[in-house]
């Protein structure tokens, strides 16, 4: 009669689990954690740990978010709403497959010089950069003359967003761009898109629509559609971020089958100096965040491997430093991609970082480019 | 051939190891406010989580 307590598999199973774990970099360390790392066994609750952190933060900024929804209001009613992006909204042909590029500004994209390959690529799909990518996409000759399916996205509702639309290329090519604006984004850097010529698009950000009909999600919403969007606007996942939300686009607006994330890599290189990695690339750009960073951290510190983690992507055979906000991320993305529909693809064509695993397809950017066209 | 896999109870002799070993520990929610706040990040959005799990993907319109 088998013991209860004793867990017996076929020797050739035991096989297959040793190379999964080998190959997941977890040679030496034991079963017990690869089978957390495997099973995801232990990140669901720090992921609910982190979740609760961040939706605290969120709450702390709601008044200055209510503020901006009620100074964008007015040009809510009179813009566009990103539905009107959605190819289902003027066809009845479901099944044709397109593809999107999502750009983020992650290391890699540097390091494999993606941008400049993309730009001198023939992809036919659509272009869909982070805010903070747009102005290094156009500089590459990324521009919406040579990608006219051109999006651009931002979700924070921070003044600072401003400054990335204020730029001669933004100027230049704003008018053949398409940009999808969270209801809460700053007036101001909206403004800024707008007068960039950028045609706007709303959609709203999900934080509280489930709490009922007293929610900032359900208010906003009936007050938006009081005057010209009777049908509502889409409200989307933002995942925390602005990569995260841009995967959300290309999937519920743009209705993409197959999404390639670059920059995405939700982790840092290892050869990244300390200084950009502890915090969170804030110190690489004082123009951005200003020079009021405080964070710290002494490498003894028994806190520090928590904080920093390293953890090996055996997609692309290296090594990625992930900090707690990119835990935070990464671990929200990788669960979305699990549960978005099977006709969605997603690949990771980012060439490192800490986005694989399942429903993933790594691959690098040269062979996504040769194998999807459109 | 089978192989055997044996199982390590939680005892006391496992969770004092736990605690000599932090590395292998979750970071607790202080020290990932402190890092948020320290590092200039506050500001980035929350994730929605609704019991309404679909509502978690989006809504087609609102």
């Amino acid at each position: 009669m088998p013991n209860s307590d004793e867990l017996t598999i076929d020797e050739s199973t035991l096989e297959e689990l040793t190379k999964l774990k080998n190959g997941a970099g977890y040679e030496k360390r034991t079963w017990d954690e690869w089978f957390n790392f495997a099973f995801n066994l232990e990140s669901s609750t720090a992921q609910s740990t982190l979740e609760k952190v961040m939706e605290k933060l969120h709450y702390e900024s709601f008044d200055e978010w209510v503020q901006n929804f009620a100074i964008n209001l007015n040009q809510i009613w009179n813009e566009s709403s990103a539905r009107v992006l959605d190819p289902l909204q003027s066809s009845t042909t479901h099944n044709e497959e397109h593809s999107a590029i999502v750009i983020g500004s992650g290391p890699s994209i540097k390091k494999h010089n993606h941008l400049e390959l993309i730009a001198k690529s023939d992809y036919k799909g659509s272009i869909i950069c982070g805010d903070g990518s747009l102005t290094s996409a156009l500089q590459a000759g990324i521009t919406p003359d040579k990608f006219p399916k051109f999006y651009v996205l931002t979700i924070d509702p921070l003044e600072r967003q401003r400054k990335l639309y204020d730029n001669d290329l933004v100027n230049k090519y704003g008018g053949k761009i398409n940009g999808i604006f969270s209801t809460v984004i700053h007036p101001s850097a909206v403004s800024r898109a707008r007068e960039a010529g950028i045609k706007i698009h709303w959609v709203h950000p999900l934080f509280d629509y489930g709490e009922g009909k007293k929610s900032f999600n359900q208010i906003s919403a009936l007050m938006a559609r009081a005057k010209n969007h009777k049908d509502g606007l889409p409200a989307i996942q933002i995942g925390g971020n602005v990569g995260t939300a841009a995967w959300f686009v290309g999937w519920q607006i743009l209705r993409c089958t197959v999404i390639a994330l670059v920059g995405i890599n939700h982790g840092w290189e290892e050869d990244d100096p300390w200084e950009k990695i502890i915090s969170h690339g804030r110190t690489a750009d004082p123009k951005m965040y200003g020079n009021d960073i405080s964070v710290s951290v002494d490498k003894s510190d028994p806190s520090f491997e928590k904080l920093f983690r390293k953890i090996y992507n055996p997609e692309f055979n290296c090594y990625s430093i992930v900090d707690p906000l990119y835990q935070f991320y990464s671990n929200a993305l990788k669960e979305f991609i699990i549960r978005s529909p099977k006709w969605l693809t997603t690949v990771n064509a980012t060439e490192g970082g800490s986005i694989f695993g399942e429903r993933i397809k790594c691959m690098r950017l040269r062979q996504f480019l040769d194998d999807y066209k459109k | 051939m089978k192989a055997n896999f044996n199982i390590k109870k939680n005892d006391i002799l496992s969770n004092l190891k736990n605690q000599t070993t932090p590395e292998h520990k979750e970071l607790t929610q202080e020290e990932f406010e402190e890092f948020i706040v320290k590092s200039g990040a506050k500001g980035s959005f929350m994730v929605y989580r609704s019991p309404k799990k679909e509502d978690e993907l989006g809504l087609d319109s609102l």
